[in-house]
């Protein structure tokens, strides 16, 4: 049962990344640079970087969960990663900012639909992250 | 009279082909390979930053030079009570070729009128008492509420949901910008289009 729920959590966050990677990758990068730029967290030069660099991280999580390939390193790093996109989604709407999200390319407002799906990408993550772990801790106990 | 009619009917034609008459409230060359359209609300303190900081410098170093050609629309939202009110002043104003005049003014002017709701005054102010007495009765027509919401429901054809919203063409290729942009952004991604 543990190894079917890992699996279809491993495949379903992937696809969520490899697809959160096309929007971003489809379009010219300043759009998404100007998604960035909206929340008014980071110098224009920081924001070049993450609005470069952040769809091909996220599209080489993606590959790498749907591969199981370091399944440990790239479930924690997505953890991480939602977890900041997460904490600064909440703070943004709490302060009543209305712009764009930026997740999943343009016309995706911040919103509290915007927040419950974040919010569940990262319980998935969490519980990815911990069966992977628990997974490797396990040899190490019975030994 | 029949050449006459023809030519009246050719009009009509052309208007309702066409009915929002982008020309009124446009800036540039309509050949320019890029057309962007900005949906402004004039209560909004977003729309008024964009329209003093980014758009000078875009039409200055595209639209001037016919890279660009820079439509306005109007997209009074329900929680400003002034906005329509303006964007009508505004709208009939540009049937005389004053829009951007009338426009700067209820833009430099906006928390002041937004406050007072003092519209008329400020939208006129500047005007000559002919095209005054013009703008306020052409405000209050039918003809002028319809062109609003033909770019209001325009707006929501494309999902717009918040403004300022700037959509931006080239060729049959769409992206829509919303909020303030960065205008360094914005010119590297104008320069990516071309």
């Amino acid at each position: 049962m543990a190894r079917w729920l890992r699996l279809f959590l491993r495949l379903a966050l992937g696809a969520v990344f490899v697809y959160a990677a096309w929007t971003k990758l489809r379009a010219p990068w300043q759009l998404f640079a100007m998604a960035v730029d909206a929340y008014g967290l980071l110098p224009l030069w920081a924001v070049t970087v993450v609005a470069r660099a952040l769809p091909w991280a996220e599209l080489l999580l993606g590959l790498l969960l749907i591969s199981g390939w370091f399944l440990r390193t790239a479930s924690l790093a997505a953890s991480a990663l939602l977890l900041g996109l997460f904490a600064i989604l909440v703070r943004t709407y709490a302060s009543g900012i209305q712009i764009e999200c930026g997740c999943f390319g343009p016309g995706d407002a911040i919103s509290i639909r915007s927040l419950a799906r974040d919010g569940s990408l990262l319980l998935a993550s969490l519980v990815l992250a911990g069966m992977a772990l628990w997974n490797r801790r396990r040899p190490a106990l019975k030994s | 009279m029949r050449p006459v009619s023809f030519l009246l009917l050719g009009g009509l034609l052309a208007w309702a082909a066409n009915p929002s008459q982008p020309g009124l409230k446009a800036v540039g060359s309509p050949s320019a390979p890029i057309t962007i359209e900005v949906f402004s609300d004039f209560e909004c303190p977003h729309c008024k930053t964009l329209h003093d900081e980014t758009l000078p410098p875009l039409i200055r170093d595209y639209v001037a030079p016919g890279k660009v050609y820079l439509i306005y629309r109007e997209f009074p939202l329900p929680g400003h009570p002034y906005a329509l009110v303006a964007a009508s002043y505004a709208t009939a104003a540009a049937h005389l070729g004053k829009y951007n005049e009338v426009a700067d003014r209820l833009w430099l002017h906006q928390t002041t009128w937004s406050q007072n709701g003092k519209v008329e005054e400020t939208a006129c102010r500047g005007l000559t008492p002919t095209e005054t007495a013009k703008v306020i009765k052409l405000a209050k027509e039918p003809a002028i509420a319809a062109e609003i919401q033909r770019d209001v429901a325009l707006g929501q054809k494309l999902e717009l949901h918040q403004t300022p919203t700037m959509i931006v063409r080239r060729g049959t290729a769409v992206y829509p910008l919303a909020g303030m942009i960065n205008y360094d952004l914005l010119r590297s991604f104008l320069d990516s289009l071309r």
